[in-house]
């Protein structure tokens, strides 16, 4: 490997040699600097990442621009995720170097798999962060709730890892090459071999992005886990499982098929998803069931792929990222001892707790798609790009449900905001300034890009050549 | 003028009024004057700019008929402009806008007292989306601005309201939503129809005209953006979110929703609809003749049902924006200038109505027609105002209601006699239950021991000068059609 590959794979390195690190410091000195540390070796990931240029290719691995700027972006919500954790886990009792640990395991994978060129790779990168996750998500000891949800999280997982295999050996087996290049180049009409395999993966992505119908894990899993390992896990883990879907993609260039696969999987995923959103009293079950609406737009884009959905299917990402940070952090802030879950229990909180009722109804506003928030522009591109695509039908059918959605949305905004507090009013607990931190960058980024988000669209095109 | 960006100011001064609020956020005292005087402003800007149209005459700009225009790239990468201009319509809406908003933040002075800084800053926000609905030239912005007007106003009703105010809310909201995402869609749909023909991509109005769209797709696009429109009027049927959320909304959201919310939905129509889409709405024009006509009747005939004053002008309005909605479909410059005339008028009487409405509330804690009776000896003051906005609401001559109603007939009568006479019946109903509310409030014998107050003085001049205005546009109209004279000629596709 030259130096050039080294300086352009060093925040891989930073954040996988710093897992290690804080494994060691834990074990050393328990108790010490250990969230400060991690926090420092992802910002210097991320740092690395955006202004060194230095990008190379290493086997299976190519960091190009669009690698180099989409795992920073990984890496911030990474650096969210990892300041409302701070105080959460000392609230709760979660102690140790494990979790810091883990969550640096998970920004490696995200780093990987964003950055993978064959197959194996990609899949390395993907298992190794939903491994982290097995761990994080059952993190709290005492929880039977995060024993049940990683539980299910884990057989499924599991499931969808082992389908996902079988689907790369088998286009192993008929081309003879992983490599994603070479497997992408070849034209004319797949054969059924090569079709089955690239089914099966792209079964066990969908299952990594929750789509329908391999959805069934995630509500139960986003109720189990701690706030703010379901605030990554429903922003970072689906972003970087987006990108390996786009990544594969162009293997199935030739085949009419994908667009049918891809079209189901997107109605079905904004019908079930906003349906289901509609009926939840819990407010981690009502956010899970929205994300998989959520997801069902990024397919719409995907369906239309060729009139440059791809862009506005990653553009649609970073803006529902910041409102799923900014939702699942001020969940994460605002729940104390015990997680705050019922919709009721957020009655009058937006007075009581202004900053995080204000990143919780921006939050509800942008996953609504309601400008001036940044997920407004998100719906736009993905609308702009389906119509181009020629998917009416799919388009106006996604406005309907998008309409559904409005109204569970709402629920929250009224809960917070017209409703009486429920029971005795807790006085509000000051919030420490990683939390103030944590919950003003998504909800700073939900508002910028909202109404100036061309910065954001030029880089992607930029990136996307 | 004078290289001032002065469109884009009277978006952005009521915004920066919201920071201004942020230092004094627990002093009510305070707050309010601060936002007052933003208000204020605004609308000496707004009237400073009618005083120098009536000094320049016409400047030419790029687009005709329109005296400025501000122009920026803003979203290059999805073809979207920062572009505002300014006619003669939109002048009036926009004065119309800062005058009704000075009027609601001085009826609600005492109103609302608790979380009073977030009030003034929503309904400061909300005016500067409301400055901007009027001002829009890029469909784009345009929308953005639809939206944003939106949420100020779902709190208002939501936190200040009273009665089923979580129902009204959210109803109201999620009417406009049906409405405004089938529209976003039809203007994504046009944008591209645009792009294909001619290579640019663009949400610009004026470059939007140009598009040649096949009469089938025309009708479909037309169609999603009369549904947005036409909840916003509101036609029958899709009316029922008004009475509600007029019923339940504090004073001051009654007086916005009723005063520019509904205008901009005639606005969009004549701005947007009509223009874009020539044949469509020339093939669905007897639809729009029929609901308005349904609208007028039946909205006249449910609020002589009604038991509370404010539900029943809230279904005069339905009736009122009925005519307003006959005048557009008429499409001919004396109806559509008296539909434009009848917009403005409508904001200020219908706005005086629910302020009137408001006052008594305040005092009485009711709103029932037959809790009152006998008001004209002890609300002298409030009895004189109430029966004179009533009358206007009925179009008595001399008074502003007439000079747009008569526009309105006057031109409909040429095309379409029938609809015309139709519409007549709307005013003689309109005519027998504002009298019997008149009548059982001003004039039955005192039902109830109530201990009322009249007015004060910051009520009597707020009425005062909503009178003066109502007395001015109804005998001297002639500035106001001179205003809109121009971008009437030009929306009809003839000369100026």
């Amino acid at each position: 490997m030259t130096s050039l590959g080294l300086m352009a794979l060093m925040p891989l390195i930073i954040l996988a040699g710093g897992s290690v690190l804080v494994l060691l410091a834990g074990a050393f000195k328990p108790g010490g600097y250990l969230y400060e540390l991690t926090t420092t070796l992802i910002v210097s990931a991320l740092l690395w990442s955006v202004i060194l240029p230095a990008e190379g290719v290493a086997p299976g691995l190519a960091i190009t621009p669009f690698s180099r700027y989409f795992s920073a972006f990984l890496y911030g919500t990474g650096i969210v995720a990892l300041l409302l954790a701070a105080g959460y886990n000392r609230r709760r009792g979660i102690v140790g170097e494990e979790y810091p640990a883990t969550l640096l395991f998970a920004m490696t994978g995200m780093g990987i798999a964003c950055a993978a060129t064959d197959l194996l790779i990609l899949f390395l990168g993907l298992e190794s962060f939903t491994f982290a996750f097995y761990i994080l998500v059952t993190i709290e000891r005492g929880s039977s709730r995060g024993g049940e949800a990683g539980l299910k999280y884990l057989l499924n997982g599991t499931l969808s890892a082992a389908i996902m295999s079988m689907g790369i050996a088998l286009v192993y087996c008929d081309r003879g090459t992983i490599k994603l290049a070479e497997l992408a180049s070849r034209t004319g009409t797949p054969e059924p071999l090569f079709l089955a395999g690239c089914c099966l993966i792209l079964l066990g992505l969908a299952f990594k992005l929750s789509l329908v119908p391999a959805h069934l894990w995630t509500p139960d899993v986003y109720q189990g886990s701690p706030a703010p390992v379901t605030a990554l896990l429903s922003t970072a883990s689906k972003a970087a499982s987006l990108v390996a879907l786009l990544l594969f993609l162009p293997l199935l260039d030739s085949w009419r098929g994908t667009h049918d696969i891809l079209w189901m999987l997107a109605l079905l995923s904004m019908l079930v998803g906003n349906l289901a959103a509609l009926a939840q009293g819990s407010i981690k079950r009502m956010l899970a069931w929205s994300s998989i609406a959520q997801m069902g737009y990024a397919a719409l884009a995907l369906v239309a792929a060729p009139a440059g959905g791809s862009q506005a299917a990653l553009f649609y990402i970073v803006t529902y990222a910041a409102a799923g940070l900014a939702a699942f952090g001020a969940v994460s802030v605002l729940s104390d001892i015990s997680e705050l879950d019922t919709i009721e229990g957020y009655q009058g909180l937006g007075y009581s707790n202004p900053l995080a009722g204000a990143a919780l109804a921006l939050a509800m506003f942008s996953l609504a798609g309601i400008p001036p928030a940044a997920g407004f522009m998100g719906k736009f591109a993905v609308f702009s790009a389906a119509l181009r695509g020629g998917e009416t039908a799919l388009a106006i059918i996604g406005i309907l449900t998008a309409l559904v959605a409005v109204f569970f949305y709402l629920r929250v905004v009224v809960a917070l905001y017209m409703k009486p507090p429920a029971g005795q009013s807790v006085p509000a607990r000051p919030l420490a300034l990683s939390e103030v931190v944590a919950l003003i960058i998504p909800a700073a980024v939900i508002l910028v890009f909202g109404v100036y988000p061309q910065p954001l669209l030029d880089l992607l095109s930029q990136v996307m050549k | 003028m004078n290289g001032l960006p002065i469109l884009s100011i009277l978006i952005l001064l009521p915004l920066a009024g919201c920071l201004l609020l942020l230092p004094v956020w627990h002093c009510r005292k305070s707050a309010r004057p601060i936002a007052l005087v933003v208000a204020v402003i605004e609308l000496g800007l707004t009237v400073w700019l009618y005083v120098s149209w009536r000094g320049l005459s016409v400047l030419p700009t790029k687009l005709p008929g329109f005296w400025l225009l501000e122009d920026a790239p803003w979203i290059p990468a999805f073809g979207i402009r920062y572009t505002l201009g300014l006619d003669g319509i939109s002048l009036l809406m926009v004065m119309l806008t800062a005058f009704i908003f000075c009027v609601a933040l001085l009826v609600s002075w005492r109103a609302i007292e608790e979380k009073t800084a977030l009030f003034l800053c929503l309904m400061l926000t909300m005016e500067a989306g409301v400055m901007g609905v009027f001002l829009a030239l890029d469909l784009a912005l345009f929308y953005l601005f639809w939206e944003v007007m939106l949420i100020p106003m779902f709190f208002l009703i939501g936190i200040w309201g009273h009665g089923r105010k979580l129902y009204s809310t959210i109803k109201f909201f999620l009417f406009t939503m049906v409405g405004s995402l089938l529209m976003l869609l039809a203007i994504i749909a046009l944008h591209l129809i645009h792009a294909q023909q001619s290579g640019v991509a663009t949400f610009g109005l004026h470059e939007l005209l140009k598009t040649q769209i096949p009469a089938g797709t025309q009708l479909w696009l037309y169609a999603a953006f009369l549904l947005a429109f036409a909840i916003k009027f509101p036609l029958f049927p899709l009316h029922t979110w008004l009475p509600d959320a007029h019923t339940d909304a504090p004073t001051a959201g009654s007086v916005i929703l009723a005063g520019l919310l509904l205008k901009t939905g005639s606005y969009g129509l004549i701005r947007f609809g009509y223009p874009l889409f020539p044949q469509a709405a020339q093939i669905l024009t007897p639809l729009l003749f029929g609901l308005a006509l349904v609208g007028i009747l039946y909205a006249s005939l449910v609020a002589f049902a009604q038991e509370d004053m404010k539900r029943l002008i809230a279904y005069s309005s339905i009736g009122h924006m009925g005519f307003v909605a006959i005048g557009i479909a008429a499409w001919q410059p004396v109806a559509l200038s008296g539909s434009i005339i009848q917009m403005a008028n409508h904001g200020v009487t219908t706005g005086a109505l629910f302020c009137m409405v408001g006052m008594l509330d305040e005092r009485a804690h009711t709103r029932e027609i037959k809790a009152f009776g006998g008001l004209w000896g002890k609300m002298p003051l409030w009895s004189f105002f109430f029966l004179l906005f009533s009358i206007t609401s009925v179009g008595l001559p001399g008074l502003n209601s007439f000079v747009g109603e008569f526009l309105i007939l006057a031109g409909t009568m040429k095309s379409s006699p029938l609809v015309a006479a139709l519409a007549f019946i709307g005013i003689v109903l309109t005519l027998i239950y504002m009298v019997r509310l008149v009548q059982e409030v001003v004039f039955q014998k005192e039902r109830q021991p109530l201990d009322l107050t009249d007015l004060d003085l910051r009520e009597v001049c707020l009425l005062a000068v909503l009178s003066l205005l109502n007395v001015w546009m109804g005998v001297h109209p002639a500035p106001l059609l001179d205003l809109i004279h121009t971008p009437v000629q030009l929306l009809l596709g003839g000369a100026p």
